[in-house]
C-alpha cells in the first residue's frame, strides 16, 4: 500500500518534468510545423547550466535557475532565427537542421563538462517530508513540482488571457488565415520557441539535482516528449499536460514494478497505436485529394 | 444493351450536411454524358465517389454491372474507369513522355524479379509504343522530352488526358477539363474530347463551360443541392424552367 | 574528354579501373584502414538501400534498426544453432524484410511527420527490446563470439579476405538495387512520390508500392547488418541507435538524393573526412552537425549538384564578362 502511494506521488512529480519538456515541442510544432529533435538537448543545457554555474562555481541555486532559463531561451531564439526561419515551409529541412543542432549542443556540453561519468548536483533543498509515516517526498522534489505547476499556470494564463497568447493559438490553428488577419507569423514563431525553450530550460534546471547529468540525457527527454505530444494530440497544449500526467504515472508504475526499459517500450508501442487509430493524412487504404 | 455505368441512389453525408442525396443516372456505351449544376450542387462529390476517391454513405456504382463501390481507386482504374484531375495534377518533375509512360501501368506493371532480370523487356517496349501512340493522338509527340511543368496550360490539360488514355480506359471521367481555358484552347480541347469518344471510349464530363457541355454532350444530368434536377438531352435541359431558375436564381 | 574511347565503353572502363583499384587498395593500407574500408563498403549498401525507401518520398527513421534486425538474426542463428554464415546471411535479409512487412501495416497509415515519428518510435521499441530481453539478445552489452564465415581454407578473420567478401556481396546488392530503380518499378515509385493520387488514378496501388520499397530496402540493409557483425564479432543495440540513423541521413543529404550516385558520394566523402577527423574525436559530432546544417541551408542538392552549380556560375560569369 505504501509502495502504491509512493509510486503515485513519484509519478505525479515526474509528470511536471514531462509537461514542461513536452510543452515546448508542442508549441514549436503547432506554430512552425517543425519537429525540433534538439528539444531534449535544450533541457540538457538547462541541467548543465545548474551543474556548471551552481555546483561548480557556487552561484546560488535560484539565481542559476533564472540564468538557465535565460540562456536556453536565447538558444531557442537563435535556432529560430538561423535554422527554422530560413527553412519555413520545408518541415523535413527544419527537422534535419534540428538534428544537426542536437550534435552541436552535445559536443558543447562535453567540452564544458569533460568526458567521464555523469555529473551529480547535490540537492539545494535538503530534508524529506514524511507523510503517513512512510511516504517520503524530498523537499527538492516538492520544490520542483511546485515550480513546474506554477510555470504551467503562468503559461496557461499567457495563452488564454493575453493578446500574444491569442496570436500563438491562432497561428497554430491556421497559419495562413492568421497571417491574413495581420498576425506576424515570425513574431509568433519567436514567442513560441522562446516560451518553449524557457520551459525546457526550467525543466532542465529543476531536474538537475534529481538526475544524472550527461550530454546524452536529452535522448530520454525527447522520447518522453514525443510520446506525450502524440498521445495528447499533436498541437494540443491541454492534451499534452493531461498526457504528461497519465504517461508519468504509467511510466513510474511500470518502472517500479517491472523495469524502466519495459516502461519506455510500452510507451512507444502506445504511441504507435495512437498514431494508427488517429492518423493524419491518408487514412488507411482510402486515398483522398 | 446495359449501360456502361450505373449510379444508383448515391448519397454522401458530411457530418450534418447532405452533399449528395439519392442521385441516380446511367451512362450508355459510347456516350458523352455531362454532369452539370451550380457551385456546391454535389458534382465533385459524385465524381469522386464514382472514381473511388470518396466512400459514399450509401448507394452503389455499377460498372458493366459489376459493383465497384468502395473499391480502391487503383482497382477501379484497372477495371477501366479512369479519372482526370481538376487542377493541373501532373508529374511536374518528369518529362511528358515519362508522364504518359506511368499511365500505362495497367499493361506494363511488373514484379521485382522480372524487373531485375529484364524479363519484362518486351512488355516495357510495348508500353513505350503505346505511349508514343497516345502522345501522337493527343498532339504532344513533339514535346515529349520537355518537363511537364514547362508546358502551357492547354497542353498540360491535354497531357492530363493523355496520361489517363494511356491507362486504356473504357470510361473516362473528366473533371472540368475546360476550366480557365481561352476560346482557342477550349476549341482544341473539344476536338480532342470528340476524338477520344470516336476511339470508342465513353466519357463522363463534369464541367462549368456551357458552350463545351452543350456542344459535346449527348445527355446531361443537372444536379442542384445534391439532387437530380433534370436528366435529358442538351436541348431538353436548356428549356427546363427549373434548370434556368437554378442557374439564374438559387445558384 | 577522351575521344579514343567510345562513350558507350566509358562506364565499363570506369568500373574496371574502380574494381582493379579496390582489389589492390587494401594491400597498401594499415590494419585500421583496412577495417575502415570494410565498414565504408558496408555503409554504401546501407545508404543505397535507404535510397530505395526514400524514393516514395517517405523518410523513415527505422533503417538503422532494420540493419540491426538483420545483424541480430544472422548473429544469433549462426551462433546458437551452429548454422553456416552462407545461410544466415540471406536469412538476415529475409527477416528484416519480414519485420518491415509487418511494420508497414501500422506505419503506412501515417504520412510525412507522423510516419517519421512513428518509424522512430517503432524502431526505438525494437531496439529497447534488445536491451530488455537479455535472453536471447544479450542486453546492453549485446552478444559476442559471432562465428566468422567459413569457405575452404580462407581466414575471414583477416581484413583482406573479408573485404573481398564484402566487396562481392555489396556489389551484387547495389547492382540489384540499381536495376530496380531503373526499371518500371523505379519509375512507378517516383510517380508515387511526386503525385500519389495521380498514380492511383491510373491503377497504381500506392500502398503496395510504398510497402514494396520499404520491404526491399529493409531486406538489403539487413544483409548489410549481417556483414558488419560477422566481421566485428559482436552485435549490440548501440550499433543501430538513432545516432547511426542520423549518420545515414547525413550521408544521403550531403551526397544528394536526386540521383543513384549521390548517396554513395556522400558516404564515401564523409567517411573519409571522418577518418581524417580521428584526431579530434570529441569534436566529430559537432562537425557532422554543422556540415548537415550547412548543406541543408546552402546546398540542398548535395555534393552531386556541385559540378553543375560551378558550371552554371562559371557560365554566368563568362556571360556577364562579354
Amino acid at each position: 500500500m505504501e509502495l502504491l502511494i509512493q509510486t503515485v506521488v513519484n509519478g505525479l512529480i515526474q509528470s511536471g518534468f514531462y509537461a514542461l519538456a513536452a510543452i515546448g515541442l508542442v508549441l514549436v510544432f503547432g506554430v512552425m510545423r517543425v519537429v525540433n529533435f534538439a528539444h531534449g538537448e535544450l533541457v540538457m543545457i538547462g541541467a548543465y547550466t545548474i551543474w556548471f554555474v551552481h555546483a561548480q562555481n557556487g552561484v546560488p541555486y535560484l539565481i542559476t535557475v533564472v540564468l538557465a532559463i535565460l540562456l536556453v531561451t536565447a538558444l531557442g531564439l537563435l535556432m529560430e532565427r538561423f535554422l527554422f526561419r530560413p527553412m519555413t515551409g520545408d518541415p523535413l529541412g527544419g527537422l534535419i537542421c534540428s538534428i544537426g543542432m542536437l550534435f552541436i549542443l552535445q559536443v558543447i556540453a562535453t567540452y564544458v563538462g569533460g568526458e567521464g561519468p555523469s555529473k551529480q548536483v547535490p540537492p539545494p533543498f535538503e530534508g524529506t517530508l514524511v507523510l503517513m509515516d512512510s511516504v517520503r517526498i524530498p523537499y527538492q522534489r516538492l520544490f520542483s513540482i511546485t515550480v513546474a505547476v506554477f510555470a504551467l499556470g503562468i503559461l496557461w494564463y499567457f495563452l488564454t488571457r493575453t493578446k500574444f497568447g491569442w496570436a500563438v493559438r491562432a497561428v497554430s490553428m491556421d497559419r495562413e488565415a492568421a497571417a491574413l488577419q495581420g498576425i506576424s507569423t515570425i513574431r509568433v514563431s519567436m514567442i513560441a520557441i522562446g516560451v518553449g525553450a524557457a520551459m525546457a530550460g526550467l525543466a532542465g534546471a529543476l531536474m538537475a539535482p534529481l538526475t544524472n547529468i550527461n550530454p546524452h540525457m536529452g535522448h530520454n527527454v525527447i522520447i518522453a516528449a514525443f510520446i506525450v505530444t502524440i498521445v495528447g494530440g499533436v498541437g494540443s497544449l491541454p492534451g499534452a499536460v493531461i498526457a504528461s500526467v497519465l504517461y508519468a504515472l504509467f511510466h513510474t508504475f511500470v518502472t517500479t514494478y517491472f523495469s524502466g526499459t519495459i516502461a519506455t517500450i510500452s510507451g512507444l508501442v502506445i504511441m504507435v497505436l495512437v498514431l494508427i487509430v488517429r492518423p493524419t493524412g491518408i487514412m488507411g487504404h482510402r486515398v483522398s485529394e | 444493351m446495359t449501360p456502361i455505368l450505373e449510379v444508383k441512389h448515391l448519397t454522401m453525408r458530411f457530418g450534418g450536411l447532405l452533399a449528395v442525396d439519392d442521385v441516380s443516372f446511367s451512362v450508355n456505351e459510347g456516350e458523352i454524358r455531362g454532369l452539370i449544376g451550380p457551385n456546391g450542387a454535389g458534382k465533385s462529390t459524385t465524381f469522386k465517389m464514382i472514381a473511388g476517391f470518396l466512400s459514399p454513405t450509401s448507394g452503389d456504382v455499377l460498372f458493366r454491372s459489376n459493383n465497384i463501390t468502395n473499391q480502391r481507386p487503383s482497382r477501379i482504374a484497372s477495371a477501366g474507369v479512369v479519372r482526370t484531375f481538376q487542377e493541373t495534377t501532373l508529374f511536374q518533375e518528369l518529362s511528358v513522355f515519362e508522364n504518359v509512360l506511368i499511365g500505362t501501368h495497367k499493361q506494363a506493371h511488373t514484379n521485382i524479379i522480372s524487373a531485375v532480370l529484364g524479363l519484362d523487356r518486351q512488355m516495357q517496349n510495348e508500353a513505350i509504343e503505346a505511349t508514343t501512340e497516345v502522345l501522337e493522338f493527343m498532339g504532344l509527340a513533339e514535346r515529349k522530352n520537355q518537363l511537364a511543368a514547362e508546358l502551357p496550360l492547354g497542353l498540360q490539360r491535354a497531357l492530363a488526358v493523355a496520361i489517363s488514355l494511356a491507362a486504356k480506359p473504357s470510361l473516362l471521367l473528366m473533371d472540368e477539363p475546360f476550366a480557365g481555358m481561352n476560346p482557342e484552347e477550349t476549341r482544341h480541347m473539344m476536338e480532342l474530347t470528340e476524338r477520344v469518344r470516336e476511339s470508342g471510349i465513353s466519357i463522363v464530363l463534369v464541367e462549368h463551360n456551357m458552350k463545351a457541355v452543350m456542344g459535346l454532350c449527348d445527355r446531361l444530368v443537372v444536379l442542384n443541392f445534391g439532387t437530380v434536377l433534370d436528366d435529358g438531352t442538351p436541348d431538353q435541359v436548356r428549356h427546363n424552367p427549373n434548370v434556368i431558375q437554378a442557374y439564374l436564381g438559387g445558384g | 574528354m577522351n575521344n579514343f574511347i567510345p562513350a558507350k565503353f566509358r562506364p565499363v572502363l570506369f568500373l574496371l579501373l574502380l574494381y582493379a583499384g579496390l582489389i589492390v587498395l587494401p594491400h597498401f593500407l594499415k590494419y585500421h584502414q583496412q577495417d575502415f574500408l570494410i565498414f565504408l563498403t558496408i555503409n554504401i549498401l546501407v545508404v543505397v538501400s535507404y535510397r530505395l525507401v526514400t524514393l516514395t518520398g517517405e523518410w523513415s527513421l527505422i533503417h538503422a534498426v532494420m540493419m540491426g534486425v538483420g545483424a541480430y538474426t544472422s548473429a544469433l542463428i549462426s551462433k546458437n544453432f551452429d548454422i553456416s554464415f552462407w545461410i544466415t546471411l540471406p536469412l538476415a535479409g529475409v527477416m528484416a524484410g519480414l519485420v518491415a512487412l509487418l511494420l508497414s501495416y501500422p506505419l503506412f497509415r501515417m504520412t510525412q511527420f507522423y510516419f517519421l515519428i512513428g518509424s522512430f518510435a517503432a524502431g526505438e521499441a525494437i531496439r529497447l527490446s534488445w536491451i530488455q530481453f537479455i535472453k536471447p539478445f544479450g542486453g546492453t552489452g549485446g552478444t559476442s563470439a559471432i562465428p566468422s564465415p567459413e569457405l575452404m581454407n580462407i581466414d575471414f578473420l583477416e581484413p583482406i579476405p573479408y573485404f573481398y567478401l564484402v566487396l562481392i556481396v555489396v556489389s551484387i546488392c547495389v547492382y540489384l538495387l540499381y536495376r530496380i530503380e531503373n526499371s518500371r518499378i523505379g519509375l512507378t515509385l517516383h510517380a508515387v512520390h511526386w503525385k500519389g493520387v495521380l498514380a492511383e488514378s491510373v491503377g497504381v496501388n500506392t500502398w503496395n508500392y510504398r510497402t514494396l520499397a520499404f520491404v526491399i530496402g529493409s531486406l538489403f540493409v539487413g544483409i548489410a547488418g549481417a556483414l558488419k557483425v560477422h566481421y566485428i564479432g559482436t552485435v549490440a543495440p548501440k550499433q543501430f541507435d538513432i545516432g547511426f540513423m542520423v549518420f545515414i541521413l547525413i550521408w544521403v543529404i550531403v551526397g544528394g538524393y536526386r540521383t543513384f550516385y549521390g548517396a554513395i558520394i556522400g558516404a564515401v566523402v564523409l567517411s573519409v573526412l571522418d577518418e581524417i577527423l580521428r584526431g579530434v574525436e570529441q569534436l566529430r559530432p559537432a562537425i557532422y552537425g554543422a556540415t548537415l546544417i550547412f548543406f541543408i541551408l546552402y546546398l540542398p542538392g548535395g555534393l552531386e549538384s556541385l559540378p553543375q552549380k560551378i558550371k552554371q556560375k562559371f557560365r554566368a560569369n563568362r556571360e556577364s564578362a562579354t
